[in-house]
């Protein structure tokens, strides 16, 4: 593959902040999100021969952190089932739980969102992605991907208007 | 004119086509409500921006940083190499990890042998330990990575010396509803540490199976806690094959 995967490689790791930030509005402990980013860097790395230049890099990490955070979301669900008291211990000794309570309170309402919501609000309003874009990650038309948006929006709206703290 | 809570959100989002945006600008005009509601998501994607934008401030830690570094030229389609290129001991799955696994196993394992009687599954209990029996126990001891076929019914993976001196090898049952674990070898077969479901392949195209990847995470990061050094090379499991598998 020679110049053009280590020009991915580079790309990639200009892009980790970004992949980071992604992963913090769908995981909110810190250490699942880097599990997220650094599953994501293994297999585009392990796939670059599936990546077509005339996309963008940043569009298909992206849509490779939301499969990972997909198949990574079902067996979470049912560790939590199984383990509530231990995730809980751990989100409490978790530094990075805590260091900034708007980003948690954020967080947190996200975290109510159905899946596709979160997607939605986390491409478009966090990583400032057009619809179109977004919509091509999420793999649905631009009309669903803005209804999706929307009721996300509503949503965070009504939920983040009884915390106090906001933006007046 | 009225105005749908949609065009009002895509306003504040810039993706209104050109005529669509002068008449909600037109509109506004007579109507300060527009303007407000117009605010309102705008305020909501700043107070995102702004809070989530601080972790791109954040350094990037040095296991994610090790990923992209470690691994060199193209990756081989194998399905041994790759996780040695990953350098799966340098992962830190949280610990809650190893606890839902060992969870899982029980699970899973009483479905197995339940289903399939005591002793004539891919998975028997002894005590309170789990072994490798039928088909499984066989393709453990006898089956080599570097020569087997699709047909076989269990795929093996890699084969490594643990820490501890015994060899252990992971697997994938085909039609078991995808069941991966990790095997080591003890003094009356192979017993089983880790079995979880294989991740699916569906969403996300038809290679991904071919891929490392398709091993549960909970058996990487097994293979990750217990390898001593690399793992075998297809002469080296050939030769522990000879030996029985005795350390």
């Amino acid at each position: 593959m020679g110049s053009s995967s280590e020009d991915l490689r580079d790309r990639i790791i200009e892009l980790l902040p970004r992949l980071r930030r992604f992963a913090r509005s769908l995981a909110r402990n810190a250490q699942d999100a880097d599990d997220l980013v650094q599953i994501t860097a293994e297999r585009a790395l392990a796939r670059a021969d599936q990546f077509r230049p005339e996309h963008s890099v940043a569009g298909w990490l992206f849509g490779i952190l939301r499969n990972a955070w997909i198949d990574e979301g079902r067996s979470r669900r049912r560790r939590e089932t199984l383990l509530e008291p231990e995730a809980l211990a751990e989100r409490v000794g978790d530094p990075a739980a805590g260091s900034d309570p708007e980003l948690l309170c954020l967080q947190d309402a996200l975290a109510r969102l159905p899946e596709d919501q979160r997607l939605a609000v986390a491409l478009v309003l966090i990583e400032g992605l057009s619809y179109k874009e977004a919509a091509a990650i999420m793999s649905v038309p631009v009309g669903t991907l803005t209804s999706r948006l929307a009721r996300g929006r509503e949503a965070l709206q009504s939920m983040l208007s009884e915390t106090p703290g906001g933006p007046p | 004119m009225t105005f749908s809570e949609e065009v009002l959100m895509a306003y504040a989002d810039d993706e209104l086509d050109a005529p669509t945006r002068a008449a909600v600008d037109a509109a506004m005009v007579s109507d300060p409500g527009i303007a407000h509601r117009i605010a309102r998501h705008r305020a909501l994607r700043n107070r995102f921006n702004s809070a989530f934008d601080k972790i791109l401030d954040e350094p990037v830690p040095a296991r994610v940083l090790k990923v992209v570094h470690s691994e060199q030229g193209a990756p081989r389609k194998s399905n041994v190499t790759p996780l040695r290129q990953r350098q799966v001991r340098h992962w830190r799955w949280p610990q809650w990890t190893a606890v839902a696994a060992s969870l899982m196993v029980g699970v899973i394992a009483g479905r197995l042998t339940l289903m399939r009687g005591e002793n004539a599954g891919p998975v028997m209990t002894r005590g309170d330990r789990l072994l490798a029996s039928g088909v499984l126990a066989a393709a453990l001891s006898d089956q080599l990575a570097s020569a087997q076929s699709a047909a076989d019914p269990v795929r093996i993976g890699v084969s490594f010396r643990a820490k501890s001196g015994e060899y252990c090898r992971t697997f994938a049952l085909r039609g078991a509803g995808g069941l991966a674990g990790l095997a080591c070898r003890a003094d009356d077969g192979w017993q089983l540490s880790v079995l979880a479901r294989a991740e699916s392949a569906s969403g996300d195209g038809g290679t991904y199976r071919q891929a490392a990847s398709s091993m549960p995470a909970a058996v990487v990061a097994a293979v990750g806690a217990r390898m001593a050094g690399e793992p075998l090379d297809q002469h080296a499991e050939a030769a522990a094959r000879g030996r029985h598998w005795q350390p």
